[in-house]
């Protein structure tokens, strides 16, 4: 009993002492590079247990707040060239365009559409944003567990500036290496959608997620990311990531 | 999705037709749907040294295939099968079939240059392809031809600056259905509601920094939209009095460059200015009757008036969907031409998986113009309200519906689609749709084109 109580009070002081908005930053420092790379295989497995495969080229420039990204279609090939220009703010969301090339034009993807799924998978166009921590507020909740790694459990609420589809999030963040290890997203009191990081590597000195399953819970959809041929700071140009180069095939 | 625009009957006491090109019947039509030799524009391959440079290309892209990472290629055969159950007054088939394939590919020679190339080679059933093996480059015949280089293009681009110069797309505006800024956006119109773009022979020079964008667009050569066939059920024929036989005359091309200017601006309220001038790539019409021996003949001629464009568009998230304008003035110094703006209304959100899209398009004529008629499907759709909306059943299945309603009832337009993908390359959609209304309603016209159509597509 006394030990039990010994380690409750060990842990409040620790509650009390850890700044849950320094963790957030560190763990988005250790993640700052100039750019990043990856070739990705989405593997979207509906209510029905159905697959559907699709990959995906991302390059991005830049880190959190201030990066600018692209993602584009390799596969299937009918969706092949379809592309989402992504550009970041640190004060405010995103600018997204998405780049048909069968209508030859890009579309602004609206804020208030941001909700809605991209391109049939469970991830939705503001979880494809760069998130920068100013644009939130952290609590911490505690440790906890998970796929046999302590956690720190912060919850973010985004501040007024920052418009989003979620009321607040619970963010699972490992002690060991300050990678994310868990997401769930909350609309109100329910859970939209829950991103579980696994296969987390050292590339480049960088602690990665290999493996993102994005749990879509109202259409108890699954949608699961595999990075490949991840590489950091890989020299880019800056004007690779404008409308006029969407428009570009690469 | 498109209609015709009419005018009223103008010339030489002759009772023009209303309907858009003003063929008579078939019994009275004495042409086939040909272009005067003279005014025939030569095709690719019969300007042997582009047509050398063409096939050049091709053979690089190709081969690049093998040397280098950085190309890529893209392509699809569709085939397509089309069901009409009413039969029209010039065209007697219930059932027409088209395959297409199109090859793209794309090369980057270096980081800062692309090359791109695309080929499509058709077939059909009912003539709406022809059946001589050109490869063709103007896109200027009244068939579709049988090959034709969709597009090729060097894009050259340096930081801000990026330059495109050849057969490629350039698409102007915001607006979905009905786009009144979009002048170098030609089309092929041969089954008027089911349309795609042609290429334009032009260099592009577009600077893109931070939030704002200048665009300017040079084409030496024109390209005309391709309108419906004079003997098929898209060319919507007005009866005429025994004794009145309509000729094709052909058309005149229009000599001399067309350009164009555009700013962007992309803040958080989008907006665009944009400024054209050059020539209309939709026919206006002239007709000219001659007195023979067993009754009038009048020659009916394409041609594509002078106009000179100046437009914007904006589109202005709110809380609720994007609210997107557009507006563009057209005036010409050609007196057959009307002056008119056009103008839509657009409102859009995509909520859930529906993707919703509801507009009204408008046009005010400043000025009546001389010629007896036009094929202008752009205006032909205006003082209409217009929707779309399109639903993801999941990753593999979607369905859309559009429609046009003209604002006094006389024409109706609906399409239903469903389209489902088959394993990673083959795509089935079923497409069922409705046309009903007045014959003299742009839309309307077509009440007897309502159809049924089945598109299966193996993408690569």
């Amino acid at each position: 009993m006394s030990r039990v109580l010994t380690s409750a009070f060990s842990t409040f002081f620790v509650l009390l002492q850890v700044d849950p908005r320094q963790i957030v930053e560190e763990a988005q420092r250790r993640t700052t590079t100039q750019s990043q790379r990856y070739e990705g295989t989405l593997r979207v497995i509906d209510a029905r247990n159905k697959v559907t495969e699709k990959r995906w080229q991302y390059d991005r420039i830049g880190s959190h707040g201030s990066s600018k990204a692209v993602l584009r279609f390799t596969a299937p090939p009918e969706v092949k060239g379809v592309a989402l220009l992504v550009l970041n703010h640190p004060d405010r969301s995103s600018d997204q365009w998405m780049w048909t090339p069968a209508l030859n034009r890009d579309r602004r993807i609206a804020l208030q559409d941001r909700s809605t799924r991209f391109f049939g998978t469970d991830f939705s166009f503001e979880d494809l944003e760069e998130r920068d921590t100013n644009q939130f507020d952290f609590k911490l909740l505690g440790e906890e567990s998970l796929d046999s790694a302590v956690c720190w459990k912060v919850q973010s609420t985004p501040r007024q500036a920052k418009v989003s589809q979620y009321t607040h999030s619970y963010l699972w963040i490992r002690k060991d290496n300050y990678a994310f290890a868990q997401i769930e997203n909350y609309d109100k009191d329910h859970l939209v959608r829950r991103a579980h990081y696994s296969d987390i590597r050292n590339d480049q000195g960088i602690w990665t997620a290999h493996q993102i399953d994005m749990h879509d819970l109202r259409r108890n959809s699954h949608t699961i990311l595999t990075i490949e041929k991840l590489q950091y700071n890989v020299p880019m140009n800056g004007d690779a990531f404008t409308r006029e180069a969407l428009s570009r095939e690469s | 999705m498109v209609g015709i625009h009419h005018s009223p009957p103008r010339r030489g006491g002759v009772d023009a037709p209303k309907a858009q090109t003003g063929w008579s019947d078939r019994r009275n039509i004495l042409a086939e749907p040909t272009t005067p030799a003279a005014s025939r524009p030569p095709l690719l391959c019969e300007e042997r040294n582009v047509c050398g440079l063409s096939l050049l290309l091709f053979v690089l892209l190709a081969a690049s295939n093998c040397y280098s990472q950085t190309y890529t290629q893209r392509g699809f055969l569709e085939t397509q099968s089309t069901l009409y159950p009413l039969e029209a007054p010039n065209d007697s088939a219930h059932a027409v079939g088209e395959s297409l394939f199109r090859y793209e590919g794309f090369f980057n020679p270096s980081g800062s240059v692309q090359l791109a190339g695309a080929l499509d080679f058709r077939i059909d059933t009912h003539l709406q392809v022809g059946r001589d093996f050109k490869l063709s480059w103007q896109d200027r015949e009244i068939r579709r031809p049988v090959g034709e280089v969709r597009r090729l293009s060097a894009t050259y681009h340096r930081g801000p600056v990026t330059v495109e110069i050849g057969k490629h797309f350039i698409r102007w505006g915001k607006t979905d259905i009905v786009t009144p800024t979009d002048r170098f956006a030609p089309r092929d119109f041969l089954t008027v509601v089911d349309n795609d773009f042609l290429a334009v022979t032009a260099a592009r020079f577009n600077f893109e920094k931070g939030t704002n964008t200048i665009e300017a667009v040079w084409s030496p050569r024109f390209t005309p939209s391709r309108i419906p066939l004079p003997n098929q059920r898209w060319a919507v024929l007005p009866e005429l009095p025994p004794g009145i036989t309509l000729r094709d005359a052909g058309a005149i091309f229009p000599e001399g460059p067309q350009s164009g200017l555009r700013w962007n601006h992309a803040g958080a309220v989008e907006y665009e200015l944009s400024f054209y001038q050059g020539f209309n790539h939709l026919p206006s019409f002239d007709a000219t009757p001659r007195f023979t021996s067993t009754g009038i003949d009048v020659d009916v001629r394409r041609f594509y008036p002078k106009i000179i464009m100046a437009g914007g568009d904006v589109a202005a998230p709110t809380p609720w969907f994007t609210l997107k304008g557009e507006a563009a003035y057209f005036s010409s110094t050609d007196n057959r031409a009307d002056e008119y703006t056009l103008y839509v209304i657009q409102f859009e959100r995509q909520t859930g998986e529906w993707f919703l899209v509801a507009g009204y398009a408008g046009e005010a004529i400043t000025r009546h113009g001389t010629r007896a008629t036009d094929f202008a499907p752009d205006r032909g759709l205006t003082k209409t309200l217009l929707g779309r909306a399109a639903y993801t059943i999941d990753a593999n299945r979607n369905i859309l519906f559009e429609a046009a309603v003209r604002q006094n009832g006389e024409g109706v337009w609906i399409k239903s689609e469903y389209s489902q993908l088959l394993g990673q390359h083959w795509r089935a959609t079923l497409n069922l749709t409705l046309i009903s209304g007045n014959t003299a309603d742009f839309l309307g016209q077509y009440h007897r084109n309502s159809h049924a159509m089945i598109v299966v597509r193996y993408s690569f």
